[in-house]
Formats: structure tokens, C-alpha cells, sequence
């Protein structure tokens, strides 16, 4: 009998034990990969976007393509893709042609696309990232647009979007040689703060016009570490820095970078503006304690911690304006402003875009190319995705003319809800004196295998305070030697 | 009745000739479905580590891509590479841990005690359930500030527990804790069915000579379960060798430091991320190699260890 108490005893606690791990927890929704916190930030309200027919109705597509039959592979968003289908529906109605529009997630994107390339069947339009330009076009896969596309549309793209897509055989995203991509988008990971935190700490709002130095940063940051409940644990906090993401703009900004000129050589360690800017950065974290530490941030990754109201500054994609203006997500006032300045004095950060490919395949080039216009500068399809129709705005218009009138103006007198101070976000696309947005060095590279070397040597050690930024620099430079010499030897198979 | 190259050859009746060719029929079914996607695959994948083949161009583009044995080359000296060798070895420390751990468990619930098929549904759920979302329920049980375990940790001492998935020895403990669970419920279950299978005669014969509790689990338990375990060890290492979902979803980058990726995990970085589709074929034969290996060995000293009834 004795046995069979410790019997049922034992395997009881046991299986408690076991089914424990089904159990929940009341945090909710946390998320320590800062990378799937942004890209899963524009998911959280695309669902609740709606496309109303009349929005498309003015939709304008000329020509007579009843013989192509195109395929269009992409990844989407619900709305995104009610957009894009939409579109379709115009374009086949108007044009006679037969469109087959497959869709999947930006996960698993690259495996299929790659799958399509293994059976050597390429989709007439598909998506091709700025970064891949020169693979593709190494490879064989992509049709210049030149010849198909309207110069006056190209014209009106952003400057560098437009850029970022041309390709002269040797550098991409440099200008040169002919164009490959139309844009999908033209983003930029801008700053932005929380407004009711500064009027709570009596602060002085950001001025976008004088971007703090980092010395001025660290003080506001300084001054928004807080305890709020008195419970001797600091829970307000003045940043919180998602590495992956951030680290550009401190590194950018102080005349810093990862790579030489040409994109041969790794160059961090011994290089001092990129030492400083990496050890400022860190130094955020464990010398002054004004972002959340490495356990806390993996506990509850930084945009978590933001929407909750933790956070006095973060990193705002244009598409996550949608999001931060939605009061049920993030119920603050709050406003666009400038990444803190380096060395050089200009404020840095990356630029982002993911464009519209046709297949150098493909049977209807006039076709693909006339849907890819369609699908990039059409200003109604625009006019949803930006959100004038719809009231949630996922990214800026790609027409140039659009964004700086009509859009800007429907942005000022409130017709399209937009955090404060959205030149930043222009400024930042074009440059000024005070702003510069770049594609950051893994654009022009093979691939980016480099930067997850630097990602994966462990890092965390200093943002903890264990090794300095020059000690990680110095022990991580060969192993991202190594991939990138892989990357230029792979670049260097395929182009011959 | 003729005789060629020295054979008797059975010269078949018309029915037995058709019954032959409908056997060959049924054969063909399995014997095409292996030569297409077992056999094909692996040596395509031998292929295709000959080479610097990044997926472009179809089987053209893996041609001219042709680079010998170069990938075996630089992988024995890739030191990233051995580091998730080394990884997936410690993570293994987890099979005979829930080895041990099925067998108590299974005998625990030999018995005739209440609730022992609700105990064993138990188990048995987390093997029936999503891997990936498993994961998920364990990086936030393994959460620093508000996972389950620190939330225990804190309550019983007061003090802050451990950052369970951010520090490179702790992470790997993490998996490990994480694979007995999830694999637990299959040892059970198979110890059980082997525990079920030694004759009551046996105990009986023993009990007689007066062997005790332990000479009984010992002489008779152990040797009878060994084709059981031994099944659960070949399976186990074959899988341990593969384990990749848990660390894709349960750390960021491979852990902190890369101290918590595996092979399988290195190998869908090269395929799909950086698109190094021969580099990731090479670290793929290199995986089938060890696990045939491994498994060979295991069959060869089986006879040593593995008793059966007969």
C-alpha cells in the first residue's frame, strides 16, 4: 500500500510538473526578438483595415495585354494584399490579362523564392530587397525596366529609392547603371519620444531642427529614468536599444562603419569612431542604466516596453506609424524627432525598401511592367496604402509630388493621423544639412552573413559591461572577415 | 526445367508467372517511392556539396558551379561549424537523463493505482503536442522577469532567479530540461508496453529464491527492458542529432554567443539565409555520416547488452 501512495505521489508530481510548462503567465505578449517586434508591429492593425471599393475606382491602366499570363509572388499583409488584389482586378479587367497573384509571409519569402529558383521557374513579378539587387541580376534573374518604365514615374520616385534599385554590373544602390526594381515602399527607422513622459519630467519637447549632441541625449535620457511606483526598481526608463536596429545610428553617426570603401575588408576593430560609438551605446546601458538592462530587455524586448509606456525614446519604421497613432495600442501622445548626434554632427539612420521585380523570364515584360507601375506610383492604390483612405498610414507614398503636397497637408490638418513632426521622416529620405538616412553597408554586399557573425559573437557582453566595445570589436573582426570573404567569393562565381 | 550458367532455372506456370508480375507490381510501389525520395535526394544532396551551388539556375547552375571537395575542406576548419557540433553533443546529455527518468516513471504507473490512465494521458500530451508552440510556452516559462520558473524561484528565496535563455551555460541547461519534457512521454509509453511484456513467472521464479526488490530490477527488469531501451537510445540520437525548431524559436540568433545553435540549426542558416546551398549539403552529409556512424556502433555492440525473452 505504501508503495502505491509513493507510487501515485511520485508520478503526480511529476506530471504537475510537466503539464506546468502548459501553464500561462499574465505578462502577455512579450516578445525578446526586437526584430519580430518590429515587423510584427504593422501586423497588429493591419487586420483591422478596410479597402472600400470606391477607393480603387479611379484606378487608371492603358493598354491591351490579352495574351500575357502573369504570375505575381510577394509577401503581404491581409490589407496589404486586399490592396494589391484590388489592384489585379483593375488591371485584368482593363487590360485582358490573366494575372495569377500568389501570396505567403515575409518568413517564409526567402525559402520559396529560393525553391523557385532551384526548379528554375521564376514568377513573372516578385520582390527583391536593395541588398540582393546584384545577386539577382548576377544570376541572371531580373529584366532591367528601363526601356518599360516611364522616366517621368521613375522621376518621381524618392532620390534614393530610385537609386537603390540601379545596378551598373559592379556596385549596387549607387545610381549607376539601369534600374531593376520599382519601390513597394521607401521607409526610414526614424526616433521618436512620448510626449506624456516629457510633460511628466517637466522636459522640454525634442527640436527637430537641433538634433541633441550625446551628451544632451544621455541628460534627457537621465532625466526620464525613473522609479514611478516607489518600489525601488527603476521601471521608466529614458531608451531602450534594440541593437540590431539601433546600433547604425550611433555607429553612422560618428563617422563610423563596418566595412572599407569597396566592401572587402571588415574595419572595426582599432577604428576608434566606431569603438566610441559602440561603447556609447552600451554605456546607455550598463554604465548609466537609462535603458533597460540585457535580462530585462529579454524578458520584455523595448517596443513592448514603449507601447506600455515605459519608454521615454525609441525607433519609429514608417510603418509603425499606423500602430502608434491607434490609442487602443499605444494610448500616449507622441512625436516624431531626430536620432542624437555623433562626431559628424548629422543625424543617421538606416533607410529601408523592398521593390517590385519582373523576371528577366518573363514572356510579357510590357505586361509585368505595367503592373509593377501600377502596383509602386498608381496614387489611388497610394492613396490606401498610405493611409488617406483608410486612416491608418503603413508607409509613406512613393510618389514624390503626393507625399509633399497633398499627403503632408492631409498629414497637417489631421485628415491622416500621423505622429507630430513628419519632416523628420522626409528629412531623412532626402538628407539635409542636419539629416542623412543611408542603406546601411549590408545593401552592398553579397549577403549579410557578416553582420550576423557580428550579431552572433556575443555582443551582449558589453552591452552587460563585461567586455568593452574595442575587446569585442577585436575578437569578432575575423570570424566577420570569414563571411564576408565568403560573400565576395559567391559574388564572384556568379558573375562569371 | 533449364539450366543457365549452372542455376536451375523454375520454369513458372502462366498463373505464377502473372502472380510474379503483380508481386513486382507491389514491390515497384515502396521500391520507386525510395529510389525517388530517399535515394535521390541524398545523393543530389551529395552533389550538390560539391559545390558552391546558391540555388540559382536550376541544375545548370549547380554544374557550373562545381568545386570538389573544397566545402569538406573548409568545414573541418570552420570553428563556428564545431561549435554547434559541441552544442548538439551536450544537448544529447538529455537522453539517458530521460531515459532514466521514463523508466521510473513507467514503472510508477505499472501499477494498478488510481488515475493512472489520466496520469499517462498526461504525459503523454506534450509528445502529441506543436513543437513550436511548445517552444513558445517554454521561452516565456524560462522568462527572466516574469517566466514561471523565476516566478517560483523569487516566491521560495526572495531573490531574483536566473536569465535562463541569456547566459551560455544556462541556455544550453534550458534546451536540455525543455527535450526530457517534450520526449518524456514516448519513454514512458514504450517502457511501459516492454514492462508489461516480462512474464509475471519471472518475479514469481525470483521472489521464490529470495531475490529482493533490487536483484529483482537488476536481474530480470533491466536486461528484459534492454530491446526497449536500445530502441529509445538509436531513435533518440538520431533525433538529438537533428534538434533545430526549439532553438529557432526559443532564442534569438542562436542564443547569446551562438551557445545555444546546433548543427541542423548552422545548416538552415547557410541554406536560408545565406543561401550557401552546398555549404549546407556538405554539413548535411557530414550529419548523416556521424548519425550512421553512431547508429552502426550501436547496432554492432548491441549483442553485448541487448537481452530478449528468447
Amino acid at each position: 500500500m505504501k508503495k502505491k501512495v509513493l507510487s501515485v505521489l511520485l508520478t503526480t508530481a511529476m506530471a504537475v510538473s510537466m503539464l506546468a510548462g502548459c501553464g500561462g503567465s499574465d505578462a502577455g505578449g512579450a516578445d525578446a526578438n526586437a526584430e519580430a517586434s518590429v515587423a510584427s508591429s504593422s501586423e497588429a492593425v493591419g487586420a483591422s483595415i478596410e479597402v472600400k471599393e470606391e477607393a480603387l475606382t479611379d484606378v487608371k491602366v492603358e493598354g491591351d495585354y490579352s495574351d500575357a499570363d502573369l504570375t505575381v509572388f510577394i509577401y503581404a499583409q491581409e490589407h496589404e494584399k486586399t490592396v494589391y488584389q484590388s489592384l489585379i482586378d483593375k488591371f485584368t479587367e482593363t487590360t485582358g490579362a490573366k494575372v495569377t497573384f500568389e501570396v505567403t509571409t515575409s518568413d517564409e519569402y526567402g525559402q520559396k523564392i529560393l525553391a523557385y529558383k532551384a526548379a528554375d521557374d521564376m514568377p513573372d513579378i516578385f520582390y527583391v530587397g536593395p541588398e540582393a539587387v546584384a545577386s539577382n541580376v548576377d544570376d541572371g534573374y531580373l529584366l532591367p525596366l528601363d526601356e518599360y518604365v516611364d522616366a517621368e514615374v521613375v522621376n518621381n520616385l524618392w532620390g534614393a529609392v530610385g537609386s537603390a534599385y540601379r545596378y551598373d554590373g559592379v556596385t549596387a544602390g549607387t545610381g549607376e547603371g539601369s534600374l531593376y526594381c520599382l519601390p513597394k515602399d521607401f521607409s526610414t527607422f526614424a526616433f521618436a519620444y512620448n510626449k506624456d513622459l516629457f510633460d511628466a519630467a517637466g522636459l522640454a519637447y525634442p527640436d527637430p531642427e537641433n538634433p541633441y549632441t550625446w551628451d544632451e541625449f544621455l541628460e534627457v535620457c537621465k532625466q526620464l529614468t525613473k522609479d514611478t511606483d516607489g518600489d525601488g526598481e527603476v521601471d521608466q526608463w529614458g531608451t531602450a536599444n534594440a541593437l540590431q536596429w539601433a546600433l547604425d545610428a550611433f555607429i553612422y553617426t560618428n563617422g563610423g562603419h563596418f566595412l572599407n570603401e569597396d566592401y572587402t575588408q571588415v574595419v572595426i576593430d582599432g577604428q576608434q569612431e566606431f569603438i566610441d560609438a559602440f561603447q556609447y551605446f552600451a554605456d546607455l546601458t550598463c554604465k548609466h542604466g537609462v535603458t533597460p538592462t540585457v535580462e530585462q530587455d529579454t524578458a520584455l524586448g523595448g517596443y513592448q516596453r514603449w507601447l506600455d509606456g515605459q519608454i521615454g525614446f525609441y525607433a519609429c519604421g514608417t510603418w509603425d506609424v499606423g500602430a502608434f497613432m491607434d490609442k487602443n495600442t499605444f494610448p500616449y501622445e507622441w512625436g516624431l524627432c531626430a536620432w542624437p548626434t555623433g562626431k559628424t554632427g548629422v543625424s543617421m539612420t538606416r533607410n529601408g525598401s523592398v521593390g517590385f521585380a519582373v523576371s528577366a523570364d518573363t514572356e510579357s515584360p510590357e505586361a509585368a511592367a505595367a503592373l509593377i507601375t501600377l502596383f509602386s506610383t498608381d496614387l489611388e492604390g497610394q492613396r490606401v496604402l498610405s493611409g488617406e483612405t483608410t486612416g491608418v498610414s503603413l508607409q509613406i507614398p512613393n510618389i514624390m509630388d503626393y507625399a509633399k503636397g497633398d499627403y503632408k497637408a492631409k498629414v497637417a490638418d489631421g485628415t491622416i493621423p500621423y505622429g507630430e513632426n513628419i519632416d523628420v521622416i522626409y528629412n531623412y529620405f532626402e538628407g539635409t544639412d542636419k539629416y542623412e538616412g543611408i542603406f546601411v553597408e549590408t545593401t552592398y554586399t553579397y549577403n549579410a552573413d557578416w553582420w550576423t557573425a557580428f550579431l552572433s559573437g556575443g555582443y551582449e557582453y558589453v552591452l552587460n559591461g563585461e567586455k568593452t566595445a574595442a575587446e569585442y570589436c577585436a575578437e569578432v573582426q575575423p570570424a566577420m572577415q570569414e563571411a564576408l570573404d565568403a560573400a565576395n567569393e559567391m559574388k564572384a562565381a556568379a558573375a562569371n | 526445367m533449364g539450366r543457365v550458367n549452372g542455376k536451375v532455372k523454375v520454369k513458372l506456370s502462366a498463373m505464377a508467372k502473372r502472380e510474379e508480375r503483380w508481386a513486382l507490381l507491389f514491390v515497384a510501389a515502396p521500391a520507386i517511392g525510395f529510389l525517388l525520395f530517399m535515394a535521390w535526394p541524398i545523393i543530389f544532396a551529395f552533389l550538390t556539396s560539391l559545390t558552391t551551388w546558391n540555388g540559382a539556375k536550376g541544375f545548370e547552375g549547380m554544374i557550373n558551379r562545381f568545386c570538389g571537395f573544397d566545402n569538406y575542406i573548409k568545414l573541418l576548419q570552420d570553428e563556428k561549424f564545431w561549435k554547434t557540433v559541441v552544442t548538439t553533443i551536450i544537448y544529447l546529455i538529455g537522453i539517458p537523463i530521460g531515459m532514466i527518468l521514463g523508466l521510473v516513471l513507467a514503472m510508477g504507473m505499472n501499477r494498478k493505482i488510481p488515475g493512472v490512465r489520466v496520469l499517462r494521458t498526461m504525459y503523454y500530451v506534450p509528445v502529441i503536442s506543436s513543437l513550436v508552440a511548445v517552444s513558445i510556452l517554454w521561452a516565456w516559462v524560462y522568462n527572466y522577469d516574469y517566466g514561471l520558473l523565476n516566478v517560483i524561484i523569487k516566491a521560495l528565496t526572495g531573490m531574483h532567479g536566473p536569465n535562463w535563455l541569456g547566459d551560455e551555460a544556462l541556455i544550453k541547461v534550458s534546451m536540455i530540461i525543455f527535450m526530457v519534457w517534450k520526449g518524456l512521454g514516448t519513454s514512458i509509453i514504450l517502457y511501459l508496453a516492454g514492462l508489461q511484456n516480462i512474464p509475471r513467472s519471472y518475479y514469481e521464479a525470483a521472489m521464490v529464491d529470495g531475490a529482493n526488490g533490487w536483484q529483482q530490477f537488476k536481474n530480470i527488469t533491466i536486461p528484459l527492458l534492454s530491446p526497449v531501451t536500445f530502441y529509445i537510445m538509436i531513435t533518440s540520437l538520431i533525433g538529438g542529432f537533428q534538434v533545430f525548431v526549439e532553438v529557432q524559436v526559443m532564442t534569438t540568433n542562436g542564443g547569446i554567443g551562438y551557445s545555444a545553435a546546433t548543427i541542423v540549426y548552422y545548416l538552415y542558416e547557410k541554406a536560408f539565409e545565406s543561401f550557401q546551398l552546398g555549404y549546407a549539403s556538405t554539413i548535411a552529409i557530414f550529419l548523416a555520416i556521424i548519425i550512421f556512424i553512431i547508429t552502426l556502433l550501436n547496432f554492432k555492440m548491441q549483442d553485448k547488452w541487448v537481452k530478449t525473452i528468447d
